[in-house]
């Protein structure tokens, strides 16, 4: 008895020693421990694959018994909101359309360029204290870490750890979740600048005009004598124009501070309960007061794990903080990230991640 | 001696599956009932601190293969999780059910926030919040009504059977 108490002993010693060794190895990403995660997966894989098959009927009947109320007002809410949007999206669709064509026609990167892998989601995490789901692509698919994950709506996470056949996804809320973003603040009113052009070349005299006018991208209109022509994007605070020979003309410009202005920082999960939040956004006069409701997309890069513009959600609350410190923003995702389904994972790696030849 | 074990590894197998595809859709409130810990803290207040130690080590470092978090963690959370449900009865001279009853849940509660501390001691911050109170009371709930299953088969597993010649 006192032998078989000792031996236990020891074993509880050598398990808690291996414990921690496997904890420091883990952290510091070494490969054996993917390999043990691997052969532990192909293992354990059959009898994960027949207990789902065996306990599907209890987990139906559970989500039939407590969330078929929720699903019908869910259903009535989704019928009204796709009512009010269905105009709504075919406008979006040509500016997207017309967006990209634009992006293309100037050589800059479009997401509608990155492949992308259709993923379906097909567990939840077992644990309460992380926020990853897991989807049935690998890397036979070609997923690798890192790589975006979205659904419809937008951003919703990233791959962390791949298998052959199915992958782990973080979710935008876990509290390991951190990703360069930018936010796209826009200004509170909408002014537009004339400058006249005249015959001298001298400095040009600033005529504020109607908000509606800055929208376009080149619009005319009739003054008493020239031409008006609105160029959105062109934001000198003084221009110099040349002498025209002939005629009077002018050119409608908006002030640089009236132009949606972008800053970069960190977004940074915070458990299911809470929204993430956005730092590191500096204090800077020129960025203005950032208001409520203010896209947040992500930032791109070449260190950035994710292309520019994604959409990730808007900003709920900003909150203040002392000194030159910049705010801190509380961000309400696009993505209801409680009811995942089908996601799309991009293909998208940076130039930093990809290995040479 | 060795059966006992080997048959631990085998119903932690099906155990953890459980885990992983029923109790992770499975959320009342919002929080999923941790089986694993169950399992291992009925080990604990059956079989003493030390067998309950081992059993929450060995089902950690395998529930540890299928988590996202660092190899290693779950396994100290659980192995301190079936030594605190050991040390609990130890006190008792002979414990009836419900103070086993009342061990299971007041170890589970224990051992729920076990994790998130072991995740902070590694650096994984940010589980600390509020919501641990909430998460740790519907774990504790659940695996008192879980209970008397798990007792059921924690017995059947860990018993040791003498061979006959």
């Amino acid at each position: 008895m006192a032998v078989a108490q000792l031996t236990r002993r020891r074993a509880i010693i050598l398990l808690v020693l291996t414990s921690i060794i496997l904890i420091t190895l883990d952290l510091q990403n070494s490969s054996a421990i993917s390999g043990l995660r691997n052969i532990f997966s192909t293992v354990f894989r059959p009898v994960e694959s027949t207990a789902r098959v065996i306990t599907r009927p209890i987990s139906n009947g559970w989500h039939g018994i407590f969330d078929y109320n929720d699903v019908l007002d869910e259903n009535d809410r989704l019928r009204e909101r796709i009512a009010q949007q269905e105009g709504a999206t075919i406008a979006a669709a040509a500016s997207v359309r017309l967006a990209q064509e634009l992006l293309a026609l100037n050589g800059l990167p479009t997401l509608a360029g990155i492949n992308a892998v259709t993923a379906q989601v097909i567990g939840d995490s077992p644990t309460n204290f992380s926020q990853t789901i897991e989807i049935n692509q690998g890397n036979e698919s070609g997923i690798r870490v890192g790589m975006p994950v979205l659904n419809a709506a937008g951003l919703i996470g990233k791959i962390t750890k791949v298998f052959s056949d199915r992958s782990v996804v973080m979710l935008i809320t876990d509290p390991d979740f951190a990703l360069s973003v930018k936010v796209v603040n826009s200004p509170r009113q909408t002014t537009t600048t004339t400058i006249a052009k005249s015959n001298a070349a001298v400095p040009s005299p600033v005529v504020p005009v109607e908000p509606d006018a800055s929208l376009d991208t080149e619009t005319s209109s009739t003054t008493t004598t020239t031409t008006t022509t609105t160029i959105a994007g062109f934001t000198p605070s003084v221009t110099t124009l040349p002498a025209v020979p002939s005629g009077v003309s002018s050119i409608t410009v908006p002030l640089a501070s009236d132009l949606a202005v972008r800053e970069t920082g960190v977004i940074e999960g915070r458990g299911p309960s809470r929204q993430p939040t956005v730092r590191f956004i500096s204090n800077a006069v020129r960025f203005g007061d950032i208001q409520v409701g203010v896209p947040i997309v992500t930032a791109g890069g070449s260190r950035s794990l994710s292309p520019p513009d994604i959409l990730i959600g808007k900003v709920a609350r900003v909150v203040e903080r002392l000194g030159s410190a910049g705010p801190v923003l509380e961000i309400e995702p696009v993505a209801d990230l409680t009811n995942l389904s089908f996601l799309r994972v991009l293909l998208y790696q940076p130039i930093t991640e990809k290995a040479t030849p | 001696m060795s059966s006992r074990w080997t048959r631990l590894v085998l119903v932690l197998l099906i155990v953890i599956s459980l885990q992983t595809t029923l109790f992770a859709e499975m959320r009342p409130f919002g929080v999923a009932a941790q089986l694993v810990l169950l399992f291992v803290v009925v080990s604990g207040s059956i079989n003493g601190s030390t067998i309950g130690a081992l059993t929450g080590l060995i089902a950690g470092l395998m529930y540890d293969f299928v988590l996202p978090t660092p190899v290693g963690l779950t396994s100290l959370a659980l192995g301190l999780a079936g030594a605190t449900a050991g040390l609990l009865v130890y006190f008792f001279r002979e414990p009836t059910w419900w103070m086993r009853l009342i061990t299971i849940g007041v170890v589970s509660l224990l051992g729920e926030v076990y994790y998130p501390l072991a995740q902070t001691v590694v650096g994984l911050d940010g589980w600390l919040q509020f919501r641990i109170i909430k998460v740790a009371i519907v774990v504790a709930v659940c695996n008192l009504v879980l209970s008397p299953i798990a007792i059921f088969v924690c017995r059947w597993t860990l018993t040791e059977r003498k061979l006959s010649v």
